[in-house]
């Protein structure tokens, strides 16, 4: 029987709060968890137990006090554990964050647990890396639609270019995910591509897109101009209000883009 | 019954006779065949005259028959109600309908005659060229009436309400009653010229090849041997044993009403066309089987399937000629198919969809048909077919084509049992056969290159268990990697991780071991089941088998962790000594 995650760390989010109200209170640095000695013996003893107690010290020192122990928790998913401690070394690694750890977390995006894949898919969007750029793709085609989810999404966040393909797929094949990584990712031509996709696949889906889209310095105004066209042409109410609210968050983008969302504004808002 | 005796006077007003007080009784004594005897002996050297070669088709709202010669030709159509399935009977077609019980020329479609019969429904009817019989039944009555071609009626006679089909023959009718009785009514005199007592269900009489035959599962030849019909010495033939899917029979009861709309058991049918010589045996060796868009033939000594059709839409009805075998479809083609090959010999139409149909091919001559493709892809097609209505037979085929060596076979059980528009049964009886298989292994290797892939819409994991046996049992080295990667996939079932490990051990390499040591990594502590369990000893085996030092070494490890499965662990550990005493023996 696992434990929630939230219920297992309550002590970490009570730390949390407490590192909230102490930056309230001008504070800068959070407190320093300290990882008791026998951790390390701990995570070699082959008790399953112990393991998991190890594990849950680790992710409360965080990266300042955890980072050390990141080869041994490797070890340990190489050498072979049970589903449930699994889950938790995966769990800690990305609390870690450290992309040497990326080789061996992808190995576990092909257990046949689906919550250790998940896992695993969710820890390499942290630890990232080229091991865990070339494993996302391929859990972009997984049976699990969290872990196909997640990995488009963390192919968005760690900037993973060479991925838009994959991505563009993933979309049509209604990994809604991909719609918000693309629109974080595309270039010109690719996000006129997504643009293309306006009035094909839920509004919904594709506004998070093109909003990202919309407010990165590095896209072209031109292919701006562009996609605001594309939602004037839906012209629906919700079409409208994307753009209102788009255009109200306007402050210190191209002059020529604000024109485009204001006309664009105005063209649909007699929209239905 | 005052109907019937109102109609009765109505047709004998018409020019009918009188009907003897001896006939269809059931207080008639077993005479040891003497009468029947008699009979033969003056009437068997007669042949009855081939008949048209013709398939006629009730459509409409049925109110019309269609028409058309197997010769080819434009069809016909006759518009009149039509209350039961019509009956082709040497050179005509007798329906009845609206109360009119009506006689068709069979090759024009031309009315003959027509006879106002009340409430009274046709169950089948009989014709020599010149008297066409037929039995009626009502609620409370039956009747048998003989019309000439003139319309006039020359007999009629009361039967028992278990009336079947009668036939014409050499002058006189054949009156099945009460399943076991053929009586022969002289219609000159209105008397029971014989009767034969039949060890077996006779509910239809009817003439093929010439001759003259009663019975309904079992055939009974009017022969020389009728007369020993009541010690079960007759002139008998016997569908073979064969299973067939809907368990068809050759023909429906003749004491039965049959409706103008085809049902599904018109369309799960078993057809043979008996010969007139000796032994007496099916022609073309071959009898016939239907299932909805299925026609199969079949061998008459081995049972064999022989050929399958694969229909568009499904088939309302067939018959078996001499050498053609033609099959009626619901949109109105007729097909006429080689019996001996499947091939296709032409195909006709009745001008549309129509709602049942009446077939008859008893002097349908051979012609040229187009060369039929092989057993094995014949079945594949009708494999591949997607109505749910289909899967009895489609069981029944694959059974069929996993008896064959040919190596597309495998390709067909591949794909099927990867396809996942597959009906469930289907994938479970194909993986079956595939496990079972010695040849086209390149098609398994093929198959197993292929893994589940959600964005490239491979959303059924091939047969990989299966064909790990398969490919296991054919020693076929180079499938070992392919298997290998299967391991590591999760979207393959327990078992065909299970049986890929257990093929690894025979076909793997060195090259194996990453993979191997991959999966033991991953399932030593965690397997869920019996089949991930299986599998990781299976690995442990291969590791001990060819992976050198550092596998032994994994093995050892897994042994000595209190983390790894106990299940796991006992294995492992016996397959350890095992390995080693072969070992030490070498």
């Amino acid at each position: 029987m696992l434990s929630h995650p939230f219920r297992r760390f309550a002590p970490m989010v009570f730390v949390s709060s407490l590192a909230i109200v102490a930056d309230v209170h001008a504070d800068p640095k959070p407190p320093q968890v300290t990882v008791p000695k026998t951790v390390g013996a701990d995570l070699k003893s082959g008790n399953a137990d112990k393991i998991r107690t190890a594990l849950d010290e680790i992710r409360l020192a965080g990266k300042g006090g955890g980072t050390a122990f990141v080869v041994p928790i490797v070890e340990l998913l190489q050498k072979g554990v049970t589903s449930q401690l699994a889950e938790a070394a995966l769990d800690t690694l990305a609390d870690l964050e450290a992309e040497a750890a990326s080789a061996v977390i992808a190995e576990y995006t092909q257990d046949r647990n689906v919550r250790v894949r998940q896992a695993a898919t969710k820890a390499l969007v942290k630890t990232k890396g080229a091991a865990a750029i070339k494993a996302l793709v391929h859990s972009l085609s997984d049976q699990d639609p969290m872990v196909r989810g997640v990995a488009a999404n963390g192919l968005g966040q760690m900037k993973a270019k060479a991925a838009i393909g994959d991505l563009f797929l993933a979309l049509d094949h209604h990994v809604n995910e991909a719609s918000v990584a693309i629109g974080m990712l595309c270039g010109a031509q690719e996000c006129e591509q997504l643009g293309s996709r306006v009035g094909k696949i839920p509004f919904d889906v594709v506004s998070g897109a093109i909003e990202q889209a919309l407010f990165r310095p590095d896209v072209p105004d031109d292919t701006k101009i562009k996609l605001v066209g594309r939602i004037r042409e839906l012209g629906t109410n919700e079409a409208n209000k994307f753009l209102r609210e788009t255009a109200k968050r306007w402050s210190q983008g191209s002059a020529r883009v604000k024109q485009a969302l204001d006309q664009a504004v105005q063209a649909t808002g007699g929209g239905s | 019954m005052r109907k019937a005796a109102l109609i009765a006077v109505m047709v004998l007003a018409c020019g009918g006779g009188q009907t003897h007080a001896n006939l269809f009784s059931t207080n008639w004594q077993d005479d040891g065949g003497s009468s029947i005897a008699a009979l033969q002996q003056k009437i068997g050297a007669a042949r009855a005259a081939i008949g048209a070669d013709v398939a006629v088709g009730v459509a409409g709202n049925s109110d019309k028959l269609v028409g058309v010669s197997l010769a080819g030709g434009a069809p016909w159509s006759f518009a009149h109600a039509i209350d039961v399935r019509p009956t082709i009977t040497g050179s005509v077609v007798v329906a009845e309908g609206g109360g009119e019980l009506f006689c068709l020329d069979a090759a024009s479609g031309r009315k003959l005659w027509g006879r106002d019969v009340g409430s009274l429904a046709m169950r089948g009817a009989g014709d020599d060229g010149k008297v066409t019989v037929v039995s009626l039944k009502g609620a409370q009555t039956a009747l048998v009436l003989a019309i000439s071609r003139d319309g006039a009626v020359v007999r009629q006679v009361d039967a028992p309400d278990t009336v079947g089909v009668p036939a014409m023959f050499g002058g006189y009718a054949f009156v099945p009653w009460s399943y076991q009785y053929v009586s022969v009514l002289d219609l000159s005199s209105g008397d029971e010229a014989g009767r034969v007592l039949a060890r077996g269900k006779v509910s239809h009489a009817f003439t093929a090849s010439g001759a003259l035959f009663f019975g309904e599962q079992d055939l009974f030849r009017f022969d020389e041997r009728i007369k020993d019909a009541s010690r079960n010495h007759a002139t008998r033939i016997s569908l073979p044993q064969r299973e067939l899917p809907g368990t068809p029979s050759l023909m429906a009861s003749g004491e039965d009403k049959i409706g103008p709309v085809a049902t599904a058991l018109d369309k799960t049918r078993m057809y043979a066309h008996p010969s007139s010589g000796e032994p007496i045996a099916f022609d073309a060796q071959r009898f016939y089987g239907t299932y909805f868009r299925l026609a199969m033939a079949f061998d008459t000594h081995s049972t064999k399937l022989a050929w399958v059709y694969s229909g568009k839409v499904e088939l309302l009805s067939a018959a078996a000629g001499p050498s053609s075998f033609v099959v009626c479809n619901e949109d109105g083609s007729v097909v006429i198919l080689d019996a001996r090959t499947g091939g296709m010999e032409r195909e006709l139409s009745l001008g549309g969809p129509i709602k049942s149909c009446v077939v008859q091919a008893d002097g349908l001559a051979a012609q040229t048909a187009q060369p039929a493709p092989p057993l094995a892809q014949q079945i594949a097609v009708a494999l591949t077919n997607r109505d749910s209505e289909m899967i009895s037979g489609q069981r029944l085929l694959l059974r069929e084509i996993a008896t064959l060596d040919d190596e597309a076979v495998t390709k067909t059980l591949v794909d099927l049992a990867s396809n996942p528009l597959t009906a469930p049964l289907l994938i479970a009886d194909a993986r079956v056969a595939l496990a079972a298989r010695r040849s086209g292994a390149k098609y398994m290797l093929d198959a197993l290159a292929l893994h589940y892939d959600f964005l490239h819409d491979v959303l059924l994991t091939p047969p990989v268990g299966p064909m790990a046996q398969a490919l296991a049992a054919m020693k076929e080295k180079s499938a070992a990697p392919l298997l290998a990667a299967h391991l590591l996939d999760p979207a393959d079932t327990d078992d065909d991780v299970k049986q890929a490990a257990a093929a690894l051990v025979d076909l793997g390499d060195a090259s194996e071991v990453p993979a191997l040591k991959q999966f033991m990594t991953l399932y030593r502590a965690s397997a869920d089941s019996e089949g991930v369990a299986g599998a990781v000893v299976s690995a442990g085996q291969s590791l001990l088998l060819y992976g050198g030092a550092d596998g032994r070494k994994l093995v050892d490890q897994a042994l000595a962790d209190p983390m790894t499965l106990d299940a796991v662990k006992s294995r492992l550990s016996a397959v350890e000594q095992q390995v080693d005493a072969q070992h030490k023996a070498k």
